[in-house]
């Protein structure tokens, strides 16, 4: 940011500790990340340009290039953080005016925040998503006699089909995930048109129970070869078991 | 291999849509209203609106969809 400027607060996240931050660029790539105490909590934020991440911020974001840059830095600050201590995330874009606005923010929906940092304690999210695989190229049967015909065929042989394995095989894998994790949430919307996609879900896991889970991954995961690849991202933060308490505390007003 | 494990900090596209998946549909809202700045005045930007916003347009550009192909 360059001097002169005013500034925002940038919010990354709420935890309950203090611990000294991560030497890491924000959200701008340049101001580093604080932790600022804030009505009993402790609130992680960069000091950024008002001009980019307030008054021109809904502008920004239509650009994809901005967005994608600045996604990227949101998540590895966020994450820096969530090394260190449990952390509960801030979903993109939330800027505050002063310390004071924040302050009041938080104590507002403080047993909110509590009982979220309660349930997100010592666990991270994990990701997974259940692709079906490109079944093998298809050929034309017969030498098509028209054009007209030769396209027809052509439409027949890429229209969708049916996965092999059923719906129950999902049902049996979220079962035996839910043995082994504190909690599910639906995948978003971003990558949910990926093609092929099945099925799409966050867990979150205990730390101490990464390597069951992952066990448990990769023991549906070759069952099902060939016809489904299993993608599993993380550790995420846990940004998708923010409760929807507080997620939507003020989205209706 | 069985299973593909990714890192977050992957730098690749399927990567992107992720993060983008976690930081603009998830985490904590505190203001979920965008409210316009006055000079001087303490106020809280950003909002839901915008970000929902965002999200349709990221859908269009990435997977390059006619604009109202996933309505309805």
């Amino acid at each position: 940011m360059k001097p002169g400027q005013t500034s925002v607060l940038y919010l990354y996240g709420i935890s309950e500790g203090q611990v000294p931050p991560p030497s890491l660029a924000g959200v701008d790539g340049t101001a580093t990340i604080e932790a600022v105490p804030c009505s009993g909590l402790v609130c992680w934020i960069s000091r950024v340009a008002a001009s980019d991440f307030a008054e021109n911020l809904a502008r920004n974001m239509e650009n994809l290039d901005w967005l994608a840059e600045v996604g990227v830095r949101h998540q590895r600050a966020v994450a820096a953080v969530a090394e260190l201590c449990d952390v509960l995330p801030a979903r993109f874009g939330t800027v505050f005016i002063s310390e004071n606005t924040l302050a009041a923010d938080v104590r507002s929906r403080k047993p909110t925040l509590l009982a979220d940092l309660q349930r997100i304690r010592g666990a991270e999210e994990w990701g997974v998503k259940i692709f079906r695989t490109a079944s093998p190229k298809p050929v034309l049967a017969d030498a098509p006699r028209s054009g007209g015909e030769y396209l027809k065929a052509k439409a027949e042989l890429l229209r969708e089909r049916p996965p092999k394995t059923s719906d129950a095989e999902l049902e049996r894998f979220a079962a035996a995930a839910k043995a082994v994790t504190v909690d599910v949430a639906p995948g978003g919307s971003v990558s949910g048109a990926q093609p092929g996609l099945l099925w799409h879900a966050s867990f979150l896991v205990q730390r101490s129970s990464r390597k069951k889970f992952q066990q448990l991954v990769e023991k549906f995961s070759r069952e099902w070869q060939p016809q489904r690849r299993v993608e599993c991202t993380g550790p995420w933060p846990p940004y998708s078991f923010v409760s929807r308490a507080t997620r939507q505390a003020t989205e209706g007003r | 291999m069985d299973t593909m494990f990714v890192a977050p900090q992957a730098e690749d596209d399927v990567s992107l849509l992720d993060i983008l998946d976690h930081v603009l549909n998830a985490g904590v809202v505190l203001h979920g209203n965008i409210i316009i700045s006055v000079a001087g005045v303490d106020l809280v930007y950003v909002g839901l609106n915008v970000i929902l916003t965002s999200i349709e347009t990221a859908l269009r550009h990435i997977h390059q969809l006619p604009p109202d192909s996933r309505r309805g």
